[in-house]
This record gives structure tokens, sequence and C-alpha cells, in this order.
């Protein structure tokens, strides 16, 4: 990290800690992985009153405006965070601010606490070391998902920034207006997309999807990416449920729709606890009274496929107009090349195999 | 098989990314080396593959050819040298010559334009589906009979194994 980075670090938790006498930066680096937010842990020790504190933490910034395939918000994050964590039991590290002027950082950013725990959540699987706690780990993770769903909404997005985050036309006012102008973006996007002739499986999945709208369910406050990699564990509880860019009002089977697909992907065994609840969803169906199926989270797969495949494929579209020089935005053709056969299984493609 | 962005534009990514990327962050003189090696080689893929096909079959057509004329200049000198060169004309020397492969160009060009009838075909059999004409649901079948293997033998052929980068 070079000198001028870090004193803006510095110039930061100075702002958020305005009667802090020193600040001082110590083992700045970067955590590796994550397409979509940079991402750097460092500690920081606070002079207050001639009492110093050490605090874990990490800086989360935007990736340069070119090479953005979400167009989020650190300051809705920010808020999200801090409205989840004042409000509610579900775990969450604290988020300490955020700073939009991109003359400071080059992009926006946000610091927030490191949590402590584990986030190689795989040892809670197989022959991993953890496999006595996963029962419990994820017991809490689904209690917790429950607790987000169930929240007022108006608790966490008080001033309807997540009815929209992302500004592309969705109306939150009601679960049909939601499902229908979600369909709309899809399909008024599919022609700005990377369009090869291989894409128009996504077309094929945008019609299905409105052709077949499931029955109606409370919308809530959705993480967004509720996968397997986004939370942390220690001593058979969740530490923390991470990378909240994504979150949104939206249906709750969408989280659960993606953990499932995630899961499956990451040969993890979420969806497969608790035991004695007979599984996640079993459990989130007992916490709720939801009554979901398995049908139905399939279909959200779908819709959690299309949401993630419309920004993705207008990012490489970008690329290959020439409009950046990112290799990221060509990778994504082939790291996304893996899930067609998954959604043709999906709809029901003749001779795809399981 | 995804033609956009085209092989060439995946190849100039790679490049531009060893440039931009990974040439600056790099002290050790091997490996600068090595990156304009790297950079090198597949500058030299890039050129080979518009080119590869045609000058395969050129090449095959005129060994074929040379493999006769060869012979023929030699006319009917003795030995058992002379004999084995007569041999492959009289072999290798009558295969058919290959045709010229296509354009390439003109074959992703027409793949383009069949790949938005298919699409278009997804809008039509819509509109039918939800008019509720039954029928439409069976042609919608036959359209993804058509697609599946094609998605099937696209993450075969381009998907690398532990290939998939991000958050493990």
């Amino acid at each position: 990290m070079d000198g001028e980075f870090e004193q803006q670090v510095e110039a930061m938790l100075r702002g958020i800690h305005p009667d802090a006498e020193h600040v001082e930066i110590h083992e700045f680096g970067p955590i590796p992985g994550g397409f979509s937010r940079e991402t750097y842990r460092f500690d920081a020790t606070i002079h207050i009153e001639g009492i110093r504190e050490r605090h874990p933490l990490i800086l989360r910034m935007d990736p340069p405006e070119s090479a953005a395939i979400l167009d989020t918000s650190r300051a809705i994050e920010h808020d999200l965070i801090e409205a989840i964590r004042l409000n509610t039991q579900i775990p969450v590290t604290e988020s300490l601010g955020h700073e939009m002027d991109r003359s400071v950082f080059g992009e926006p950013a946000m610091i927030i606490r490191r949590s402590h725990g584990n986030s190689s959540t795989t040892d809670l699987f197989h022959d991993g070391p953890d496999t006595h706690q996963v029962d419990d780990v994820v017991r809490h993770l689904c209690e917790s998902l429950v607790e987000l769903h169930q929240t007022d909404i108006s608790t966490l997005n008080p001033d309807g920034h997540l009815d929209d985050p992302r500004g592309v036309g969705i109306d939150a006012s009601s679960w049909d207006r939601y499902m229908d102008t979600t369909f709309e973006y899809y399909l008024d996007n599919y022609p700005k997309l990377n369009r090869d002739p291989l894409l128009c499986i996504l077309l094929d999945t945008f019609l299905t999807l409105r052709r077949h709208k499931p029955r109606p369910l409370p919308l809530s406050l959705i993480h967004g990416d509720f996968n397997p990699a986004n939370f942390l564990y220690a001593d058979g509880k969740v530490a923390a449920l991470i990378d909240w860019e994504n979150a949104r009002v939206g249906d709750p089977r969408e989280d659960l729709g993606w953990m499932m697909m995630m899961d499956d992907l990451s040969n993890t065994k979420i969806m497969s606890h608790p035991v004695d609840e007979g599984g996640f969803l079993a459990y989130y169906n007992k916490l709720t009274g939801y009554e979901i199926t398995e049908q139905e989270l399939g279909y959200f797969i779908l819709f959690g496929s299309a949401n993630i495949a419309v920004p993705i494929n207008l990012a490489i579209k970008r690329r290959v107009n020439g409009e950046n020089r990112e290799l990221l935005h060509l990778y994504l053709v082939q790291s996304s090349t893996p899930a067609y056969p998954g959604i043709a299984q999906l709809l029901q493609y003749p001779g795809v195999p399981a | 098989m995804i033609s956009s962005p085209t092989v060439d534009q995946l190849l100039e990514g790679v490049l531009i990314a060893i440039d931009d990327e990974i040439m600056p962050s790099l002290d050790n003189p091997a490996a600068q080396a090595t990156a304009q090696m790297m950079q090198s080689l597949i500058q030299g893929v890039r050129q080979m593959l518009p080119v590869i096909d045609e000058q395969l079959v050129d090449e095959h057509n005129d060994m074929i050819r040379t493999l006769v004329d060869t012979a023929a200049t030699l006319g009917d000198v003795p030995g058992d040298a002379a004999d084995r060169l007569r041999e492959r004309a009289a072999t290798l020397g009558q295969w058919e010559p290959l045709p010229a492969p296509p354009d390439r160009d003109a074959i992703v060009a027409a793949h383009i334009e069949l790949g938005r009838a298919i699409e278009a075909s997804f809008l039509d059999l819509d509109e039918l589906q939800r008019a509720g004409v039954a029928r439409a649901d069976e042609a919608l079948n036959v359209v993804r009979a058509h697609l599946a293997p094609r998605y099937v033998r696209e993450a075969e052929t381009f998907v690398v194994g532990d290939g998939f980068v991000g958050r493990s």
C-alpha cells in the first residue's frame, strides 16, 4: 500500500472517530478472491483519551467503474448493515463508515469490522475438522435467515433505497408488481446483452419465468447472495453474515434457491442440515410456516440466475465492444458456461443429464 | 459454440491483461522474460488461428502434387530409391485433394443469423403458449431438444476443470 492511500484510510478513521488523538494503520494487505469488490484487511490502533484500542478492520472498495458488474452503493450497504446490527439478532459485523467521494480512494469505499470466526465453511462438511459443529451452525444460519426475512422491511429499509437498489425499474410495492417489473427488466435488457447465439437459453428462461409465476409470498429484505461462502462461524454459531452488496427487497425464496444451487456447486451440504429438523428447507418452513417446496426453489434458482446473468452479460457486452480492457469480463464468458446445462435441466430440456 | 467474444478477442484480452496487470508487478527479470514469451506465443497463436485450416489444406494438396511431380521428374531412373519414390507417387500421390475449408467469417455470420431465428422462435412460441395453444408446448420442446446437447457440449469443450477462480 502506498503512503498516500494509507493516509486516506487514517483520515477516514479520524473522521469516524473525531475524538481520536492518534490513529495508526498496521498490516494492510489485500484479501484475494471475490469478483465484485476489492477488499483489504488491516488493523487500526486508535488512541482516545489516553486509551489505545486495536481494531481488526476491512476496507471494502468498489472496483473501477469500467470493471464494475453490479452497480451497488457502499452507502446503502453501510446503512443496511447498521440497521441489521442495531435492530436484529442477525450476526453481522459493524460497518464503521463509508466514503463515496471518488477523489479519496479512487472509488467509493467502506470500512467494516473484521469478524472473528472461520470463513472456510467447507471445514463443516465431509471430513472437515468442524463437522461436529455443522448442525448447530446451520441451525443458527437458518434462524438468522428467517429473522432477516421476517423483520419488517421498513425497519431495515426505512428510506426505500433497497426497493430497487440497482435502479433498474423494479417496483416493490407488492409481490405481483415486484415479479412483473423484474420480468420486464430481464426482457427489456435481453437485446442489450452480449447476444451470442448460445445465450438464447436466457431468453427462454425469462419467458418461462413469466409464464409460470408461482404463488405469492410476503416480500422481505433478502440477502441477495446467500451462499456457503458468505458467512463465518465459531463455536457452533454463525459469527457473521457477510457481503450484503446485493441485498434488496425481494421474494424470500430467492435466498433459499440461491443457497440450494450454490450448496450443490460448492459441494457443501448446508441444505441437508440441521439433520434433526429434516434439513434447511424443512427447518425454514417450520419456523415460517411457508411450506416452500423444492419445486418452488427450482423456479427461484432460475429467477436468481436471471438476476445475475443480466448484469454479467451487459458487462461482457461492454468488453466485447472494447469499452474497457478488463480480462474479468472475458473470463466471465468461460465461468458462466457451466451454468447453462444446469439452467437447461431446470427448464426440463430433453436429454440433459442430471 | 460461442462465437462472441471471438477466440481472437479472448486471446487479445489475455495479452492486454499481461501488459496491464502482470508486467508492472514483475521485478524479477526471469519472470519478465517469461511473461514476454507468453505474450509472444499467444500473439503467434492469434496469427496462426485464422490461417491454419487453409494452410493445412493447401500444403496437403501441394504435397500430393509434389510426390507425383518428383517421381515424374525422375522418369525411369533405376534403383530401389527411385522405386520407392515412384511407389509414393503411385499411392499417396493418388490421394484426392481436399476441398478448400469454408470461410470462417461466413460460417459465423450464418450461425448468428440462424441463432437469431431460434431466439425469435422462443418469442413466438411464448406468445402462442400464453394464448393457450397446447401444441406450442410441444414445439418449444423441439427447440429445447436441439439446444440441450449444445449446452452440454459447450461446457465440456470450454470449461477447464478446477478453473473456477474466486473465494474458496
